[in-house]
């Protein structure tokens, strides 16, 4: 229709508007692309505190050293006192003390013994015990060097060469939700009270053009710049953040389409119903944050306690958001999503029966 | 002939205001028909119950045999609605201005030839927002007969406008008439409504208090006795404005 036709075409003018639907979740991508990308190999930031003089803490202290290490060691903090201060403002997660006697030979042995301390806060329990693993472990090969022992039991890794995801699959589908909602709610929320104000939409009321027709031509418009801008995350996660995606590109297409239409619907529904901005904006502040933080737009949904992951599951947006990273990094298809597909379906009826039903021509 | 409009005690109530209280008026196939009275006096409810804009209390608007309340999807092709102040979405040019509306009644037309009626071809690849309120005006117009309307509601057409913008405002609201078109306007300015007007409505307080040719208006006061002061001007302040500026039209 030439709705369609005029207002993507005046969209693409609108150097604003795409910086919003475009440029904006681009910038977020960047964000946490790199915050996530970084945290893939596991470090600790740690202080190391020798109080002995014995060769074998100094060579366990230069063992720390070096750019393969699991440790980063922090060498400007020397004294217990110090790595206290930092430990309090998580600049570290823990302090390894070697005691004055440490790799000393105790009287009537040959070989050296001591006995690490690892100081750590009550916030630090994780990385402490990994932390105290990860020594227990260097120790033991340090001890069958001295004492030769047989180790009837023992534990071996093996690595399933199935696919799971990564931080950056759960953060990159919550991005694309995170655009989903910029277009489909902030784009119709700010267009239509200004519309109103100007007499725009009045002014098309007098014409016989009907509301449905009106909202098909913005659902088709929206759509096609949602698909566009999302289809420029894609090439750039999988370009500069290594995605992969595995599943259908047609599939993956559809089932935008429809979430971009059902969340639309809200910014419809939203926008319809508004006089003016002042109405707009907190209503739609109301509807959008708790969707954006419950439904796993910037942290993964599985971190949240249980019960609100059941809230959270039903939301609009969460079956988008799923539905999304199923597909593409997962590789299902459209058939394995249908409780998604039928979330977002029911969701689509109750929107837009409310959306009719409330929209204002002025 | 029949009249093209027929508006039969219309009324309109807002809370403990009688907006509109039993107006009826017709309107003729081709003929300029205007409504004037101060602010509030229910002019422009008037206008949007005729245009399907709001719903009517009581009474009936039938246009070309069509009743309004009753089939107010038809009567939108009928109709041509020209806003108080014109407003289009910006970053859009006129061309596709023309063809939105067009496309809003189900229509295709070349949009050069409704611009060329109005004397902005040559605007035709510009925005509307960097237009002026004239040529704002003259858009609207054309906007509202892309589908060829047989009525053409005009609310306050030429206010804020200058006197050369006014005059070719004019002429173009009489080519409409030429065409055929029952043209229903309102208007604060006296001047516009003796020229233009084929036929005034007086409204005040939701009521039409008078209902004739300018002419016949101004022979029934002077019947009357109402005299005023007599000094016989050969020209106001407006003829030598026009005479100054030029009576071309300025764009800009």
């Amino acid at each position: 229709m030439t709705f369609v036709k005029i207002n993507t075409r005046r969209f693409f003018r609108d150097k604003l508007a795409i910086f919003f639907t475009i440029g904006f979740p681009l910038i977020f991508l960047f964000v946490f692309g790199g915050l996530n990308s970084g945290d893939k190999d596991i470090s600790f930031n740690v202080a190391l505190i020798n109080h002995s003089d014995s060769s074998f803490a100094k060579e366990f202290v230069k063992s720390t050293d070096g750019k393969k290490s699991v440790l980063k060691v922090n060498k400007d903090v020397t004294t217990l006192e110090q790595a206290k201060a930092r430990m309090s403002r998580s600049e570290l997660d823990a302090a390894i003390v070697l005691p004055k006697d440490f790799g000393a030979k105790k009287a009537g042995s040959t070989i050296p013994s001591g006995q690490a301390e690892i100081v750590y806060t009550q916030n630090n329990q994780q990385s402490a015990s990994a932390l105290t693993s990860i020594l227990d472990a260097q120790f033991k090969g340090i001890n069958a060097r001295y004492v030769p022992n047989e180790t009837p039991f023992t534990v071996k890794e093996t690595q399933l060469n199935e696919k799971s995801l990564s931080a950056f699959d759960y953060t990159f589908a919550g991005l694309l939700g995170f655009a989903i909602i910029g277009m489909g709610i902030f784009g119709p929320i700010n267009v239509f009270p200004e519309l109103k104000k100007m007499g725009i939409l009045r002014r098309l009321s007098t014409t016989p053009l009907r509301v449905w027709q009106y909202f098909l031509a913005t659902m088709i418009g929206q759509a096609i710049i949602g698909l566009l801008s999302l289809a420029i995350m894609f090439i750039i996660a999988i370009v500069v953040f290594h995605l992969k995606v595995v599943g259908n590109y047609l599939e993956l297409a559809l089932f935008i389409v429809f979430g971009i239409t059902m969340i639309l619907g809200i910014g419809l529904a939203l926008g319809g119903w508004a006089k003016n901005e002042r109405q707009a904006a907190p209503l739609s502040n109301i509807v959008v944050f708790p969707m954006m933080f419950l439904s796993g737009t910037f942290f993964p949904r599985y971190i949240m306690p249980e019960w609100l992951q059941h809230i959270s599951s039903i939301l609009p947006l969460t079956p988008v958001i799923d539905g999304i990273r199923m597909i593409a990094t997962e590789g299902k298809h459209l058939v394995d999503i249908l409780p998604q597909i039928g979330l977002i379906g029911l969701w689509l009826v109750i929107i837009y029966a409310i959306a009719f039903k409330v929209f204002r021509w002025e | 002939m029949a009249d093209m409009i027929t508006v039969k005690n219309l009324k309109k109530r807002y809370g403990d205001k009688q907006a509109v209280d039993g107006v009826s008026f017709g309107v003729k196939k081709g003929e300029i028909f205007g409504i004037l009275g101060p602010n509030g006096a229910g002019k422009t409810t008037t206008l949007e119950m005729m245009e399907t804009l709001r719903p009517i209390d009581s009474g009936s608007v039938t246009i070309d045999g069509i009743d309004v309340s009753k089939d107010p999807q038809k009567i939108k092709y009928l109709i041509g609605v020209q806003p108080q102040s014109p407003a289009f979405q910006d970053k859009t040019k006129l061309k596709e201005i023309i063809e939105m509306f067009a496309a809003a009644y189900g229509e295709k037309v070349d949009p050069m030839e409704f611009l060329r009626d109005v004397g902005l071809e040559e605007k035709a690849d510009s925005y509307v927002e960097d237009l002026s309120g004239g040529q704002k005006q003259r858009v609207s117009i054309t906007t509202a007969l892309v589908h060829g309307p047989k009525v053409f509601f005009l609310d306050e057409p030429t206010t804020g406008l200058d006197p050369q913008a006014r005059r070719h405002l004019w002429e173009l609201i009489e080519e409409v008439r030429a065409k055929g078109i029952s043209v229903i306007m309102t208007t604060h300015y006296m001047d516009e409504a003796e020229v233009l007007c084929d036929r005034i409505a007086v409204m005040d307080e939701g009521k039409i208090v008078a209902i004739d040719t300018p002419k016949n208006l101004i022979k029934a006061l002077l019947k009357r006795g109402f005299k005023k002061e007599q000094h016989v001007e050969q020209a106001n302040l407006e003829d030598v404005f026009i005479d100054l500026t030029g009576k071309d039209l300025r764009e800009g």
